[in-house]
């Protein structure tokens, strides 16, 4: 989800390229409907501009065709065809907002998307004087989502998501429990009161409308705390919230669907409902859990056809979301557990450019994805399925806040009890305020059947406009909101060796003090786990298995990353000359004292940089005697730099910045 | 010798943890020293887990440290009573609600000085390369691949980036001897030790006990 936070170049001609955008979208769009009316009104293989007659439908042997010179054929590619033009439509839209670097700062992409979407729908309903059908529920449930859902699982951060589990299951299944039943009873009331027109509606259809329209969305959630960056924590409990409750809502809204169309509704049936909440949940996380395991075998004998490594992790994740939907338990949660499963291990199988593929390709997919639901949620709201009511409409949003906000705080105050970092009221109202409704609950009203719901369209309505509320108002006014109340955001530095040893040490201290103690905490666990995961997993799963430490694995990546860095900023090769003169000049630097310095060199040249090995030989002609020492020490003086640099580094992506920088040290 | 602050009486401190909880340490403590005054080293030998953890040594050894138990003087104690014990547990107690900045900032300093204690291993203010070697080295001890010589680049390369953060752009005569105090709380900066260096003492499992 990285991409889309890339600062361009401040450079000074920009081409005022947004409202030159929207002419060219129009005419996509508009070619687009209009092929499709033609393509349905004409005989296919036949064009206006053939030359000689076409075919008659009986096909007399006598009456020729002559050889067409030109021929379109829409209808043969259609759907091909309309696909690549809606992504290539949302890929240029995205281009277009990012060349107003102001823009996404202040307002986040999913608002400027659903605008599209949204102008888009109303050319092509003037076009065809119909409502588009372009979201098809299937679509967004099959295609769309899962992308998004892989993205965000692949990356997740485990451990910090493990340490506040509780919570975020707390959230999840009581919070969307208690949301659902709330907004329902309190429409229900709503819906008693004859003046607003509404009492056809029943209990049990509102208690569904509630429970579709109670679930925290993933894509929206993902979507505003992306740009705002606040710390991980307060980021993982709503995102995983986001996750977990959609195993509540699925139970939630077949069961009240089905009760909806089933006469008599006895005990049995909800007690059978809870034990479907226990199965769509564990039963899909197994199934992840299960896929991930066998995506991870499989990477551990591809070393001969790397080439393929990454369609296994697709192919395996996709798998296990669709056959959870196979059996109607959570696909997302399938998905998610398969992803962090597979993570682990399959990053040690695969070569360095499965990696680096796997990962773009990931982000590249969900981004599409969720470029393509906001536009398409702006183009599935223009249309004539909608039948406003005031009171319904406004009583639906205003419940929707007060219930949630109920809910985050009753929730908060006793699972604090239970946590070990409480939560704070700052938190709590951002956990409030961050539960975001997007296309899942946008979807699911689509899939109402109407014979069951005469009122389908209030609902649709009333959904949209929940939705628009939460991600334009609420959106759009969360960054200030964080701003002004001081959140803690989080600070992206560089992973630091030494900050990784501290937490590693500080984890044993804990865990040593616990067990003096004589008391199981969190790291208890994750200490069994991580023994069983050594002895057995791990040599099962993983080609070479060395057992790795984390601190090596991190020091390892960045001495190849600064090794890379220095090789592509050019420093090996350019500046060999340069570096022995100033040497000379700035004296001698002394960063630690002198016999630890000696040990220090010994170390550094036998062990690291052997890329610098290579280009040392330029140095030996305008070095002086003492060869061996000057190259270490300019080794040294080297790695420190490149230290202080990447320390000093902020989160920017440019290139350019190293070579400026370093070479401006040395002059 | 470390710079000492103003030194909290025990007995403060005794009183930020429940009777509920002393209660419970003192059974504890009853166990690991097998019904004596005080525990001795070879006391926590006992502990079956305690053998898997790599820094063990410095874990008891911390018990001991005289500068831990708030002694005015330096070096190992022999034994601990119970008292020392829960010395040692109060810089494990959760932080509560109505803390003040200033009650915080004490807090978070007690807690960094005790990890900073269990670096510092010759009692000198300063955490040397040599001692950081030591750390690196224990902590990466289970692993039997590793090589010793990994083990130390690994150090001195943190040593490097600590001495980046603590000093900055040094200049040409100047000498980094070692990590002091001030230095490892600014490294400490970002991470929220005093929320995250908290042993929950509720739900004890008594089934964890020491043969």
């Amino acid at each position: 989800m990285g991409s889309r936070g890339r600062p361009p170049r401040p450079a000074a001609p920009r081409p005022p390229a947004l409202p030159a955008l929207l002419p060219v979208l129009a005419a996509l769009a508009a070619g687009a409907a209009e092929a499709r009316a033609t393509s349905e009104g004409q005989l296919p293989g036949a064009a206006a501009m053939g030359t000689g007659t076409p075919p008659s439908p009986s096909g007399t042997a006598f009456e020729e065709t002559r050889l067409h010179v030109f021929t379109l054929d829409y209808p043969h590619v259609q759907i091909p065809f309309e696909i690549t033009l809606w992504i290539l439509l949302a890929s240029l839209a995205k281009i277009g907002f990012h060349l107003y670097h102001k823009l996404p700062s202040i307002v986040p992409e999913s608002c400027l998307l659903i605008l599209v979407g949204l102008l888009l729908g109303g050319i092509i309903f003037g076009a065809e004087e119909k409502s588009p059908p372009v979201m098809n529920s299937d679509v967004f449930f099959l295609y769309l989502l899962p992308p998004i859902v892989l993205d965000a699982g692949y990356f997740m951060p485990t451990r910090l998501f493990f340490e506040n589990f509780g919570t975020i299951f707390w959230y999840a299944v009581v919070g969307t429990l208690w949301n659902a039943i709330g907004i329902g009873i309190s429409l229900y009331g709503i819906c008693q009161i004859s003046a607003f027109g509404l009492t056809d509606i029943t209990l049990l259809q509102n208690l569904l409308f509630g429970s579709l329209i109670s679930a925290v969305d993933p894509v929206a959630v993902l979507a505003v705390f992306e740009n705002i960056h606040v710390n991980e924590q307060l980021y993982i409990l709503v995102f995983g919230e986001s996750l977990l409750n959609d195993a509540i809502t699925v139970v939630l809204y077949n069961l009240f669907k089905s009760f909806c169309q089933m006469r008599t509704i006895k005990v049995i049936d909800i007690f059978a409902g809870i034990a479907n909440f226990f199965i769509v949940g564990i039963g899909g996380v197994l199934i992840g859990i299960l896929l991930g395991f066998v995506a991870a075998f499989t990477t551990r004998f591809t070393h001969k056809i790397r080439v393929i490594e990454p369609l296994f992790v697709f192919l395996y994740s996709y798998l296990s979301y669709i056959t959870a939907e196979m059996f109607h338990l959570s696909g997302i949660m399938a998905i998610t557990a398969c992803a962090m499963t597979m993570n682990k291990y399959v990053e040690e199988n695969v070569s360095q450019k499965s990696y680096t593929t796997i990962k773009y390709f990931m982000k590249m997919l969900s981004s599409v994805s969720e470029t393509l639901i906001f536009i398409f949620m702006g183009v599935s709201t223009v249309g004539k399925n909608h039948e406003w009511n005031w009171a319904f409409v406004s009583f639906t949003l205003l419940f929707c806040l007060i219930w949630r906000a109920l809910g985050v705080f009753v929730l908060t105050q006793i699972i604090n009890v239970f946590r070990t970092i409480p939560l704070t009221f700052k938190d709590q109202f951002i956990i409030a305020y961050g539960g975001l409704r997007g296309a899942i609950c946008f979807s699911l009203v689509f899939l109402l059947p109407p014979a069951v719901f005469p009122r389908k369209k209030l609902f649709i309505t009333a959904v949209i406009v929940v939705i628009f509320f939460t991600v334009f108002i609420q959106g759009i006014t969360i960054r200030p909101l964080v701003e002004f109340l001081d959140v803690k955001r989080s600070n992206k530095k560089q992973p630091a060796v030494s900050e990784e040893i501290y937490n590693r040490f500080f984890d044993h201290v804990k865990t040593g003090i616990e067990d003096v103690c004589g008391h199981w905490g969190h790291n208890f666990w994750r200490d069994k786990f991580k023994k069983f995961d050594n002895k057995y997993l791990r040599r099962l799963l993983i080609r070479e298995n060395q057992p790795k430490s984390s601190i090596v694995s991190l020091y390892k990546k960045l001495e190849i990353k600064h090794a890379i860095e220095m090789a592509e900023s050019g420093m090996i090769s350019k500046v060999p000359s340069s570096v022995s003169l100033s040497d000379y000049h700035e004296g001698k630097i002394k960063p630690l004292s002198p016999t630890e310095m000696e040990n220090m060199r010994e170390i550094l040249t036998k062990n690291l940089y052997q890329i610098r090995h290579r280009t040392m030989s330029y140095n030996r002609h305008s070095l002086a005697a003492d060869a061996g020492e000057k190259q270490a020490k300019e080794i040294l003086i080297r790695r420190r730099h490149s230290l202080r640099e990447s320390l000093r580094k902020t989160n920017s992506l440019s290139r350019e910045r190293p070579v400026l920088a370093v070479s401006a040290a040395f002059f | 010798g470390c710079p000492q602050g103003p030194r909290p009486v025990t007995s403060v401190l005794a009183l930020a943890v429940t009777s509920e909880q002393i209660e419970h340490l003192h059974r504890r403590f009853k166990q690991l020293s097998q019904d004596q005054l005080t525990i001795r080293k070879e006391n926590f030998d006992s502990i079956p887990d305690l053998e898997f953890n790599p820094i063990r040594g410095k874990i008891v050894h911390a018990f001991f440290d005289k500068r831990n138990l708030r002694q005015e003087s330096d070096g190992l104690a022999d034994e601990i009573n119970f008292e020392d014990f829960l010395t040692i547990m109060s810089y494990f107690r959760p932080i509560e609600m109505n803390m003040d900045e200033e009650q915080l900032d004490r807090f978070r300093k007690e807690k960094l000085k005790f990890l900073f204690h269990m670096y510092d291993s010759d009692h000198d203010g300063k955490i040397t390369l040599q001692e950081y070697r030591n750390v690196v080295e224990e902590l990466l001890s289970g692993n039997p691949h590793l090589e010793k010589e990994s083990a130390r680049s690994i150090a001195d390369g943190a040593m490097m980036e600590a001495a980046s953060i603590c000093v900055g752009q040094m200049g040409p005569d100047q000498v980094y001897e070692g990590i002091t105090f001030e230095d490892f709380l600014k490294m400490w900066q970002g991470i929220d030790i005093e929320t995250k260096m908290h042993v929950r003492f509720l739900n004890v499992d008594t089934i964890a006990h020491c043969y």
